[in-house]
């Protein structure tokens, strides 16, 4: 089922894996460095300020034990200013570590698409477009979210731990001691939890994963579930994998909840022993209680954050699990050069020279030989998935071929800068996606040209008729897959925007299959006119539009023929 | 601001907003927590260990108090009696706690559950319509992300400010009872607190509608990169495509860090008046003090209290993102529930078709585009008919129209002179296959996908199956035979493959009628011959109703209707249509042309 995701790696037991996404994080933050220091900074400020508020308070039940009233004055102003000193520290770090969350999601996401758009075609023949969506928005913002958490919640508590020991130290050894027995209890306890929650957690992903699944397949395949009449055993499957979602989202839950609460629980028995034990000595010594009330309430300050630390791990795992995922897309394999370049290219002879193709074990093209001149209007046929597509597809280097050579006026495609080759030759594929916008941006796509040239280049595709009877005309806005055009009119856009760029080479992959007849006709008639130099390729199943062609190829097991008409016993008017 | 904030919105999911109409604000919350409560034992579970774990949150600093007591009293054992009781209450936490938190998952992932499947219920019963108004995308975001979130806020957020806000209830409640004064200067703070949270809230509302905005924003850029990934290649348009993200990507950033800047003060003056307040106590508590009203350890007790009410607060305060985020997952989640479904008007049950289909004077208009107009025909059981015309005449319309996808604006079908309407639609779909133009495939296997259409049926039947009706040869290429995966969309196979497959999901069903709606527009002509061969077999005794451009399958028909701009201009067989002037002749002329000569 789908595609395997890669786990991340590493032994289970290393609990410092926790902290892999700053690993990861580190080249998206490197302008950040200053703030990074300025956090963890403030952090310890804020946190200290915060603990003396605690021993303040501590010296001022002191002060009111022995009835110095003016001291306990003294402390409840210390007390203000060491808040205040806390609050205005606090506010770099929050706002500090967003910074740095932000920062790093926004250079992750750029480099994401950057990476993205410069995948070859195989790539994505291979990936789940939701898949590739999700890596880009929600695995970025569970790492992001890790990443604020780190800053604002997980350093600021180890700086807290660590002030508290100091500041306990001061007050008592005992104290710290019976603090620094706590911290490795804390560890134990973070390393059993994420132990025993991670499997879950893997188990929740891949089952989320394929609830989105099977739901996509349904609402795409809607019509074929009603024409079926499968409803019923839809939602009957769907409801079981939402059962099983929840069933496993409980036991991850069990045992989170038990370690998460175990940690708070930790620091009571603490703060209970400095009671009994503090309180003894207090009691005996006839000393004044303020030590242990500000012991105490260190403690109960370390309580919630504490408490914060097991979703730390949650997140942790949700992170790294996305990190994984967003690491595949970010490895610089399957990528192409897409770079403009400023060579140019004039028409040429195409010719494939003993072009041999072949994806995994099986092969599509054998030993493909032929040549097309300037000028020239070629079809290609032949049986169902015989490698029509793959032929015309490594023209552009969507493919690129085992052996042989494919070259176009006398250049070897391969020393061909693609940007210049796919720039000069347009494809227009079976399956046509326009962007929502209008219809004017779907035929420009990101070329500019004049209104005269847009009106023409629709003439030419035999859509203009229909865009002028629209209300916008050509500033109509169509849904984000061209929903609310026909199939035919989709595929006259996509013609249109091929030829706008003026290619040397065009090449209708089954363009007009949603065409009449007629029309398609027409079309061919106006391409042949106006792109006289240019060779037009045209993979077609019809005869009707074959018959147009001055040259039929035929793709048959791997191979060329060129004697169409005879054994398959179609007629064709050869013009 | 008004004006930037127009600028941002990039109208994602706006048409689908509209179309689908979200649950209001205020019914939202309403309906979530009607949701919430259906869960009775768990909600009642959850409200007990809240209660217990904002009892033992307040005793816990009593029994420090009275531990100080001790020690002024130099009682050692009541010292360790509080200090046991300070552990005790801890202890009782632990549990009531985990029995919160666990309850409040079952909630949670109850209430996402419910929502989920019946939004996917829902989804099989409105009109086809809907989903051209509605992309895929947003529907999958909905139900499969948004959701999420409501959980999230339902298992953590809510849970922790319940029982917070009942914790300083049942605090001011004991403090009240100690010390009526020192309860006013501790809880005086409060309001003060609430007004300014109050006054900044429209702020954190505007700021967090930008945010949110900005984000979808990216999400629907990113969304179309991916889907036009191929001609975004084949343009060479990779540098333009990045360029439109990072001006979102930057967007973004900065609504966030505006966000930040009022957020992040937020908590700073939370922090400031919290000091205030430990003065206040401090203060009046001295003075309480030295009157001899109160002891030293329940001022501790105080001061630990109002210590206490500030976490929760100021989680309120970072609670209204995500409830908001929560409310607007949840009202989109609801608008799909309550999206009208089709009505199944029809009750009787058919379990045969023995006479005709029948439509009279069937109009049907696509927003102001009349699709079909006036159309009467009629097909018999056992006929061979084949409905033809150009693009946009009405073809497909007519298939949905029979399919009982789309009902007639004006008209009405008939089957065995029974109105469609009336016939139960699951009943009458049983009768028949579609095998559509688009060939959808599920991910999974060849075999998988063609058992989807009849449970149970074994490889070796299909296997027979696909040999009788003289299809092996599309399939032979295949490295793993019927076990190949199809892959997301059936993209491992090519358009011949899968239509094949979609055919032979037809023929496994042994269906009574066949609708092919230009099926075999992507086969190649030796394929297309055995699947024509395969079809006149199954039209010696099923009715077989053909959509098609091509001529070769339309030699297969009894009978010819032909349409054009939505209405009925010629019919009869092929002979005759071949000798008429008219419409069939001019769009086949070349064909016709060689079948008249070879006849």
């Amino acid at each position: 089922m789908g595609a395997a995701r890669p786990q991340v790696r590493g032994k289970p037991g290393t609990f410092l894996r926790v902290l892999d996404p700053v690993l990861f994080a580190k080249p998206f933050l490197r302008k950040s460095t200053h703030v990074f220091t300025l956090v963890i900074v403030s952090g310890i400020i804020s946190n200290f300020a915060l603990l003396l508020v605690a021993l303040y308070v501590g010296d001022a039940v002191s002060a009111l034990q022995s009835g110095a009233y003016p001291l306990v004055l003294h402390f409840g102003l210390l007390i203000v200013l060491a808040y205040t000193i806390s609050a205005v520290v606090s506010f770099a770090v929050n706002y500090g570590s967003q910074f740095i969350s932000q920062t790093f999601a926004f250079n992750l996401r750029k480099d994401y698409v950057a990476h993205l758009v410069r995948k070859k075609f195989l790539f994505f023949e291979t990936q789940t477009s939701g898949d590739l969506l999700s890596r880009g928005t929600q695995d970025i913002e569970a790492t992001r979210n890790f990443i604020l958490n780190m800053f604002s919640t997980l350093f600021p508590t180890i700086s807290l731990i660590i002030t508290a020991f100091v500041i306990l130290f001061v007050i008592s050894p005992y104290f710290s001691f019976l603090l620094a027995l706590a911290v490795p209890a804390l560890i134990y306890l973070g390393i059993r939890s994420s132990r025993a929650q991670r499997p879950i957690w893997r188990k929740i992903r891949e089952t989320y994963g394929r609830l989105g699944e099977v739901l996509q397949e349904n609402i795409v395949g809607q019509r074929v579930v009603r024409g079926l009449a499968a409803e019923k055993q839809e939602i009957e499957k769907y409801s079981r994998m939402t059962q099983e979602y929840y069933d496993e989202n409980y036991s991850v839950a069990r045992s989170r909840v038990t370690f998460n609460n175990l940690m708070p629980l930790v620091i009571a028995a603490v703060s209970s022993a400095i009671i009994g034990i503090g309180g003894y000595v207090d009691l005996i010594s006839r000393a004044d209680v303020g030590g242990l009330v500000a012991a105490v309430n260190i403690f109960s300050m370390l309580t919630f954050p504490v408490s914060f630390l097991g979703r730390m791990i949650v997140f942790s795992e949700n992170s790294r699990a996305a990190i994984g995922r967003i690491q595949e897309i970010m490895a610089a394999e399957n990528e192409e050069d897409v770079e403009k370049s400023l060579q140019l290219l004039s028409p040429g002879t195409l010719s494939f020279d003993h072009v041999k193709f072949s994806r995994g074990e099986r092969v599509i093209l054998k030993e493909v030989t032929f040549k097309v001149l300037p000028g020239e209007f070629i079809g290609i046929t032949g049986k169902t998935g015989a490698g029509k597509t793959s032929l015309v597809n490594l023209i552009t280097r969507y493919y690129e071929p085992d052996s042989g050579k494919i070259s176009f006026g006398d250049r070897d495609t391969k020393e061909i800068p693609l940007s210049l080759l796919r720039s000069r030759i347009s494809i227009v594929p079976q399956e046509i996606i326009l962007l929502s916008g209008t219809i004017r941006d779907n035929i420009l796509f990101g070329f500019e040209v004049g209104e005269e040239r847009l009106r023409e280049v629709s003439r030419i595709a035999s859509i203009s008729d229909f865009i002028e009877s629209l209300p916008a005309k050509y500033d109509t806005l169509v849904g984000e897959r061209g929903i609310t055009l026909s199939g035919g009119q989709r595929q006259r856009i996509a013609i249109a925007r091929a030829i706008l760029r003026n290619p040397l080479i065009l090449i209708l992959d089954d363009a007009t299959s949603s065409v009449d007849p007629d029309t398609e006709i027409a079309i061919f008639e106006n391409l042949k006119e106006s792109m006289k130099d240019a060779i037009i390729l045209m993979v077609s199943l019809r005869e009707s539009a074959l018959s147009f062609a001055n040259k039929v190829l035929i793709v048959d097991a791997g191979e060329l023929r060129d004697d169409y008409g005879g054994e398959e016993g179609l007629n064709v008017n050869r013009l | 601001m008004g004006g930037r904030k127009d600028s941002m919105s990039t109208g994602y999911d706006a048409v689908e907003d509209r179309y689908i109409k979200p649950e209001k604000g205020g019914r939202t919350t309403l309906r979530l927590l009607k949701d919430i409560l259906r869960q009775k034992r768990e909600a009642t579970v959850f409200g007990i260990g809240v209660m217990v774990t904002a009892i033992a949150g307040v005793l816990y600093p009593l029994s420090l108090g009275f531990a100080v007591k001790s020690i002024q009293e130099g009682n050692f054992y009541m010292l360790i009696l509080y200090a046991a009781l300070f552990f005790l209450f801890f202890v009782m936490q632990f549990f009531s706690n985990r029995l919160m938190n666990l309850s409040a998952v079952r909630v949670a992932q109850g209430v996402i559950k419910g929502m989920r499947d019946r939004a996917f219920e829902r989804l099989q019963e409105v009109p086809l319509d809907f989903y051209s108004n509605v992309k895929a995308g947003y529907l999958i975001s909905r139900i499969a992300n948004d959701s999420e979130t409501i959980s999230d806020f339902l298992t953590y957020q809510l849970p922790s400010v319940i029982s917070g806000v009942i914790t300083i209830f049942i605090a001011a409640g004991i403090m009240f009872y100690f010390n009526a004064e020192l309860a006013v200067y501790s809880l005086i703070v409060l309001p003060a607190l609430g007004v300014f949270t109050l006054v900044l809230q429209t702020r954190v509302r505007s700021n967090y509608l930008r945010t949110r905005r900005a984000l979808a924003a990216i999400t629907g850029n990113l969304a179309e990169t991916i889907a036009a990934i191929r001609t975004v290649k084949a343009f060479n348009v990779e540098a333009q495509t990045e360029g439109s993200f990072e001006k979102l990507n930057t967007e973004n950033f900065k609504s966030n860090m505006i966000a930040t800047r009022l957020t992040s003060s937020y908590g700073s003056v939370t922090r400031f008046i919290e000091a205030i307040g430990i003065l206040l106590v401090i203060y009046e508590g001295s003075l309480s003090l030295a009157r001899g009203a109160i002891s030293l350890g329940i001022l501790v007790s105080f001061i630990l209290w109002v210590q206490q009410f500030f976490n929760p607060i100021v989680q309120l305060s970072q609670l209204y993102n995500m409830y908001q985020n929560s409310m607007v997952g949840a009202s989109r989640i609801y608008g799909i529930m309550d999206s009208t479904p089709q009505e199944d008007s029809g009750s009787t049950d058919v379990s045969t078709f023995d006479g005709s289909i029948k439509s009279n004077e069937v109009r049907v208009v696509y927003d102001q585009n009349v699709a079909l107009d006036k159309v009467t025909i009629e097909i018999k059981k056992g006929e061979c008919v084949a409905i033809v015309g150009r693009t946009g005449a009405g073809k497909t319309t007519m298939t949905n129209v029979i399919l009982k996808f789309k009902f007639p604006d004006v008209g009405d079908i008939e089957m065995d002179l029974k109105e469609l309407t009336e016939i139960r639609t699951g009943a009458y779909r049983k009768l028949m296959v579609p095998v559509l133009q688009e060939p959808f495939l599920f991910n999974g296997t060849i075999y998988e996908n063609i058992e989807y259409s009849k449970r149970g049926i074994s490889k070796e039947e299909v296997l027979t199956l696909i040999e009788r009706y003289g299809m092996s040869e599309i399939f032979r290429h295949l490295p793993k035979g019927l076990d190949s995966p199809v892959g997301e969309m059936g993209r491992n196979l090519s358009e011949g493959q899968r239509q094949a497959v979609s055919i032979m999901r037809a023929f496994v069903r042994n269906p009574e009628i066949i609708i092919m709606d230009e099926a075999t527009a992507q086969i190649d002509a030796r394929s297309e011959k055995m699947i024509i061969t395969a079809m006149r077999s199954f039209a010696r005794n099923g009715t077989l109703i053909l959509i098609s451009h091509r001529f070769s399958l339309i030699t297969l028909s009894d009978r010819i209707i032909v349409l054009e701009r939505g209405s009925v201009v010629q019919e009869g067989t092929l002979n005759e249509l071949a000798k008429q002037d008219g419409v069939f002749k001019e769009l086949y002329k070349r064909s016709v042309a060689t079948y008249v000569n070879r006849a």
